[in-house]
């Protein structure tokens, strides 16, 4: 215990009394992050509200017909057109073929009628054999679409009509009974209704019917720079093993009662609550200092113990890494170069640049190869996502493996002269 | 073999990867215990490579070593507590101060901070660096930093001290200082094993050398004895003749 002391003191003198290496660790991330989120706003939220145009031409005029359309407005993928009822049906479809529409909507005439009067007779019909049941002529909603439109949206939009037109048969139908009720009982009653509207339908819904998750600039970029700071560790960590062995100071290590792997943990242990006081400083950038500049400001989601373990998992990925660059290098120019390289390559593959959902088909599955990628999805699905640790562990798991792999390598390494 | 044997080397070989020749040739050699013993040769001979493989820095091609009866290749953590080692380079970190070096080696010998402080007492006033020692290495003169590797490798009082060329390139008043310190030391029962290229340095502070040229042992024993059986006037003509 006492030489495990030892060592991570001197670890953490040497980091501390590389003041140029500690301000690049720290400062250069911070820099990048304020940066690229100032310079990306704009665009995230350009790809935010870029809303799909939807045309809907109500030729109802009823109950149903406006319900569709009020509840069509609220869902804020969609900017909603209104057609006059006098633009023949040709023409509707020759819009969205062309593109000016992803889909179009036609809500035929008479359907609340139809719907009221179908509603009204099943329900006599139940009180009163009578009266026959109602012959279901069901009524046509026409969805136009583009041959382009995105399946999820047109998912979207379906679910949204049918869950309105649900909600109007349900309504329609306990006005009928309480009709039909009042004729029967001797004691006035009350209309029943249901307390308030039973579905409704959110933006929140249609985002996660989407298979695409769209961060804005803060969301984005905190976590994005986040990982690329803690990767850069790699350059600080493989630099410093390097530094010691040609110091001859790791000579005289190996000469003394000291094993090797005691010495790799005193680093990691250092390095890890370097990287995680980094994610610490993202972070409080990102919830006090955006909101001074403009930005929007970071929610950190309810998951802490998941952002504290997609944190921790991307650093231990980090820090085998370096002990592996350590150990395989030879010269601390090697080093340096290498690492300083590979980080970058690992953030550009892993959406920290460019996100991932912007990326070419092709590039969005290579992307998935960069452990950088698989901290930034971890860290999606927590702040974006809200989901808890079922989002994050197979990210978490594939971080440690890959930290696993490279320390053990770095390990097996051992440098003898 | 006796008990009292410090080091037994067998017929050790030492071929490094790429070398055409061997940096260590068929060495076979045995120290006694409480010996001051000085492996000479020029540069080149193999002196730091020998001094490698019997601290365990690297491995050996082939042959035999065991240090107090221990071998080297499989009982390497018993060894490691009773040895010294005071690397030919610098090997301090340069952006500590030489306190926290010494604080730190010591403790991954796993020495008390009292002992560890009792050993820099003592030893600064001995190597007179007592007002160096909040000082960074990296801005230390040559023979203050030798001083205090030489300081690094003592602090656990080892039975057995590996010193590689501790006097080289310093000047004649450090020099003085390091070898009465390393002669106080032997008088303690420490066994020395110290290479260098100074023969007349050695010729006084030996009671056993042996002499390496190109990986090779060309001759051993107590060094009058040596001088005198080759009918030479000192130990530096005996190696001038030797290499020729
Ligand atoms: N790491 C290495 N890899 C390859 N060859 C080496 C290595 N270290 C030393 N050698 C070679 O082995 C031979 C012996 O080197 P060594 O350092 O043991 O000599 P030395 O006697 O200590 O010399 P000096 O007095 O200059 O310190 C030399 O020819 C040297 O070039
Ligand atoms: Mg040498």
């Amino acid at each position: 215990m006492r030489r495990f002391a030892a060592l991570l003191y001197k670890d953490f003198l040497l980091l501390v009394r590389d003041k140029a290496g500690l301000a690049l660790l720290y400062l250069m991330p911070l820099v990048l992050v304020a940066l690229m989120a100032y310079l990306q706003n704009d665009t995230f939220k350009a790809i935010l509200e870029n809303k799909l145009p939807v045309a809907v031409q109500n030729l109802d005029k009823g109950e149903v017909g406006d319900a569709i359309c009020k509840s069509l407005e609220k869902v804020q993928l969609f900017s909603i057109d209104q057609l006059a009822d006098s633009v023949p049906i040709k023409d509707v479809e020759r819009r969205v073929a062309n593109g000016d529409y992803q889909m179009a909507l036609i809500i035929p005439e008479g359907l609340s009628e139809q719907l009221q009067n179908c509603v009204a007779q099943s329900i006599q019909h139940t009180f009163n054999d009578s009266i026959p049941a109602p012959v279901i002529a069901s009524s046509k909603v026409t969805l136009l679409t583009d041959p382009t439109t995105k399946n999820s949206f047109m998912a979207t939009l379906s679910s949204s009509l049918n869950e309105q037109i649900t909600t109007m048969q349900t309504d329609l139908m306990l006005q009928e009974i309480s009709l039909q009720v009042a004729q029967l009982s001797p004691m006035p009653i009350g209309e029943i209704k249901l307390p308030g509207k039973v579905v409704e339908v959110e933006q929140r819904v249609a985002q996660l019917n989407t298979d695409r998750l769209i961060p804005n600039a803060t969301q984005h970029n905190v976590p994005a720079w986040g990982l690329f700071a803690i990767f850069f560790i790699v350059v600080s960590l493989a630099g410093n093993i390097i530094k010691e062995r040609e110091e001859g100071s790791f000579l005289r290590l190996l000469a003394m009662p000291c094993s090797f792997t005691l010495y790799l943990i005193s680093k990691v242990a250092v390095y890890l609550v370097i990287c995680l006081t980094q994610v610490l400083l993202m972070a409080a950038v990102g919830c006090w200092l955006f909101p001074l500049l403009g930005l929007p400001a970071l929610s950190l989601g309810t998951c802490w113990s998941g952002l504290l373990m997609v944190s921790v998992s991307a650093a231990l990925a980090a820090i085998g890494f370096g002990v592996a660059i350590g150990q395989l290098a030879r010269t601390s120019q090697q080093a340096s170069v290498f690492g300083a390289i590979s980080v970058v390559i690992m953030a550009a593959l892993g959406g920290v640049w460019i996100p991932q959902f912007v990326m070419p088909k092709f590039m969005q599955i290579v992307s998935m190869c960069s452990p950088m990628n698989w901290g930034l999805s971890a860290y999606y699905n927590l702040l974006l996502r809200g989901s808890g640790w079922e989002g994050i562990w197979w990210q978490c798991l594939l971080l440690l493996t890959f930290g696993a792999v490279c320390f053990f390598v770095g390990r097996g390494k051992e440098r003898r002269l | 073999m006796s008990k009292d044997l410090a080091i037994e080397i067998s017929h050790l070989f030492k071929t490094y990867r790429d070398a055409d020749r061997p940096a260590v040739n068929d060495l076979s050699l045995s120290v006694e215990q409480g010996d001051f013993f000085g492996l000479l040769g020029a540069n080149g001979a193999g002196k730091t490579t020998t001094l490698s493989i019997l601290c365990g820095l690297i491995k050996s091609s082939s042959g035999e070593v065991r240090l107090f009866d221990k071998d080297v290749n499989t009982q390497l953590k018993e060894i490691k507590p009773m040895i010294g080692v005071v690397p030919q380079e610098y090997a301090l970190y340069p952006e500590l101060t030489a306190l926290e070096n010494l604080q730190f080696f010591g403790g991954v010998y796993g020495l008390e901070k009292k002992q560890i402080a009792e050993q820099i007492e003592g030893m600064t006033d001995i190597l007179q660096v007592k007002d160096l020692l909040n000082k960074r290495i990296a801005r230390m003169s040559g023979g203050e930093k030798r001083r205090f590797n030489l300081m690094a490798g003592l602090l656990h009082r080892p039975k057995l001290l590996f010193l590689d060329e501790p006097t080289v390139g310093i000047d004649v008043k450090s020099q003085q200082i390091i070898i009465d310190f390393l002669r106080e030391l032997n008088r303690e029962g420490m066994t020395i094993i110290y290479t260098s290229h100074l023969m007349a340095e050695a010729e006084t502070l030996c009671n056993h050398v042996a002499v390496m040229v190109q990986g090779r042992k060309l001759c051993d024993g107590c060094p009058s004895a040596l001088v005198a059986e080759a009918g030479v006037a000192n130990l530096h003509e005996l190696c001038l003749n030797l290499m020729k």
